[in-house]
């Protein structure tokens, strides 16, 4: 079995009969983006390890649900969003007017020409802190934002698989990423690392 | 003519390819003439570089697939 591929009726059954192998398999082929994800999302290590062990509990518990037409991977993701939004409610409610907005937009005039034109920031790519830099600059992204870019940039998930586990649109998609990288790219401006 | 703001706004909402061939095509011509949206361009990769190199750092320790399949295993779910 491989993370994008549907699973398969014979390892559906021997997972709702609880076989220590096939959890075995399930928890070797997923848990470890899970736990990168919750890191990234801003869980500390025991938090983001409790988080996944609790989204493989709930897996487990509701499998007589999943019938195994979409990923294993995309049902899991799915949950550790519904759980990270329990965890995080206060900060989940959903931005529809951001700031971040009007930030971007200032960077052009009426005609629709960079006034503002994007830094140089070159340096950053070649430093050896770029890995520090982003995860300091990704604390500050609103959870929605943060899981939106996680799960595309770091997980390299699909766009259609994203929204599945995020339960949004492809136009919703957009509006996150796009903040989500326009607020990371002031970050790293304010940061003064266009400097020659 | 596409504008730098609406190429920036596709660029930066990764909406690219849900749009016609035209647009496309037209983003691809301005992006070969404006040297802020390839620069633009070229940060999203390399934001995307950067962001790879936090897995590193958010990798659990090698005995973690271990604990949790205990776990799960120790769990009675008859109840």
């Amino acid at each position: 079995m491989t993370p994008t591929s549907p699973l398969s009726v014979g390892f559906l059954e021997r997972l709702r009969r609880r076989e220590p192998e096939a959890l075995a398999e399930a928890v070797r082929d997923h848990a470890r983006p899970l736990h990168r994800a919750a890191r990234a999302l801003g869980f500390a290590e025991n938090e983001a390890e409790d988080l996944v062990q609790d989204v493989f509990a709930t897996f487990l518990e509701r499998l007589d649900q999943f019938e195994g037409r979409s990923q294993l991977r995309t049902w899991l993701f799915g949950i550790l969003h519904r759980k990270t939004l329990e965890r995080r409610r206060a900060a989940a409610v959903a931005d529809r007017l951001d700031p971040i907005d009007q930030v971007f937009e200032a960077r052009f005039g009426g005609n629709g020409k960079w006034t503002r034109p994007p830094a140089d920031l070159e340096r950053l790519l070649l430093s050896k802190e770029i890995g520090d830099i982003i995860r300091g600059c990704m604390g500050g992204l609103p959870v929605h934002q943060k899981e939106a870019f996680v799960l595309r940039e770091v997980e390299g998930l699909a766009t259609d698989e994203i929204c599945k586990i995020l339960s949004i649109s492809v136009t919703n998609f957009g509006v996150l990423i796009h903040r989500a990288r326009a607020r990371l790219r002031e970050c790293l401006e304010s940061k003064g690392w266009e400097r020659p | 003519m596409i504008s730098c703001k609406n190429v920036a706004n596709l660029l930066m909402s990764d909406q690219l390819e849900t749009q016609s061939t035209w647009k496309r095509m037209e983003v691809r011509l301005h992006l070969g003439m404006c040297g802020f949206c390839s620069r633009l361009a070229s940060q999203i990769q390399q934001l995307r570089f950067g962001a790879q190199q936090t897995r590193v750092q958010n990798e659990p320790d090698p005995e973690f697939e271990d604990r949790i399949i205990r776990r799960l295993t120790d769990i009675d779910w008859s109840t």
